[in-house]
């Protein structure tokens, strides 16, 4: 079952034949006025029809077409491009960041086995106690010899005298 | 999130303050060593256990008694202590802190006579001997220990 407006469009652009042609022309209730309206319809279609249809281009409009995209479309390039390498753009992606990440670690790394090679022997030198200087009073033990030892193993420094004046056993008292 | 980082960060500042400060109170022991050959030797003190093989090996005695002995506690590193016997007297002055030890300037005197003066630099992990004058069979030696 259709609807008045279903019917009164169908009757506007001349689908309506037979019994429902006259029907419906019979159910109007000012048919002249319908009549004036239908003729509206018709002039505006075919205006629409003539007005909106594209005109095929002409060879200088369709270059000039094509040259117009074309420096778009550069354009468009030219700035995704500036934005890729603009420091500004979004630089720390995951795969950069992970790439910042192992290029630094690799730097510490290489920083630190540097510094700890340089460290060693200072540690070495450390680690044993150092004579720095030694003195015999000339005038009780002239003979007098002075030696120094590093037993590494044991971790031990010995400062090693000859000649020094001997003792009596007395002097051993605590 | 924050309070375990505000721990973390404690922790942190606790343990890098607490090493200087373990670090800065530390003992030196200072011996005079009568080392002899005895039939029957005495056991060694416990201050020179650490350093017994070394001190047979190269002294070539088997008795080591301790005859004057001092154990200081350094904190500034300034200090300067005597240990003394009955005849000799061993005078260290401690003239700063180095990085793994410290910089000493020993005196050995006989009563009131200078018989050998050294300076070292004393490590925390390395012991000084000296080897003084020779007294009756045996040997005077300067033993200076971190302990």
């Amino acid at each position: 079952m259709k609807t008045f407006e279903e019917k009164w469009t169908a009757w506007l652009d001349g689908q309506l034949s037979g019994r429902e042609l006259s029907d419906f022309e019979a159910a109007l209730p000012d048919k002249a006025a319908a009549q004036a309206e239908k003729a509206e319809a018709k002039k505006l279609g075919t205006l629409l029809k003539r007005e909106l249809t594209a005109h095929p281009l002409k060879n200088e409009e369709f270059f000039s077409h094509q040259l117009r995209e074309g420096i778009v479309q550069g354009r468009g390039g030219q700035r995704r491009e500036r934005a890729r390498r603009s420091p500004t753009s979004n630089w720390w992606t995951v795969p950069r960041l992970l790439w910042a990440g192992t290029a630094s670690l690799a730097i510490f790394l290489i920083c630190t086995v540097l510094v700890m090679r340089q460290q060693r022997p200072a540690e070495e030198s450390q680690y044993l106690t150092q004579i720095l200087n030694a003195r015999v009073d000339p005038v009780v033990s002239p003979n007098a010899t002075v030696s120094i030892f590093e037993v590494k193993q044991d971790r031990v420094t010995v400062l090693w005298t000859e000649g020094l004046q001997s003792l009596p056993a007395d002097y051993a008292a605590k | 999130m924050h309070r375990s980082l505000a721990v973390v960060i404690s922790v942190l500042v606790l343990t890098m303050t607490a090493v200087p400060a373990s670090q800065a109170a530390e003992k030196v022991w200072s011996g005079l060593v009568i080392a002899e050959n005895v039939t029957e030797p005495q056991p060694i003190p416990s201050e020179l256990t650490r350093i017994e093989g070394s001190l047979k090996r190269f002294f070539g005695y088997n008795q080591f008694q301790v005859i004057g002995q001092s154990r200081k506690t350094l904190k500034t590193g300034q200090e300067d202590w005597l240990a003394t016997s009955k005849f000799f007297g061993l005078h260290v002055d401690a003239r700063g802190e180095t990085q793994g030890g410290y910089v000493l300037n020993l005196k050995l005197y006989k009563e009131k006579e200078l018989l050998l003066e050294t300076d070292a630099k004393l490590s925390k992990r390395s012991p000084l001997v000296i080897k003084g004058p020779q007294v009756g069979g045996g040997q005077l030696l300067l033993v200076l220990v971190v302990q």
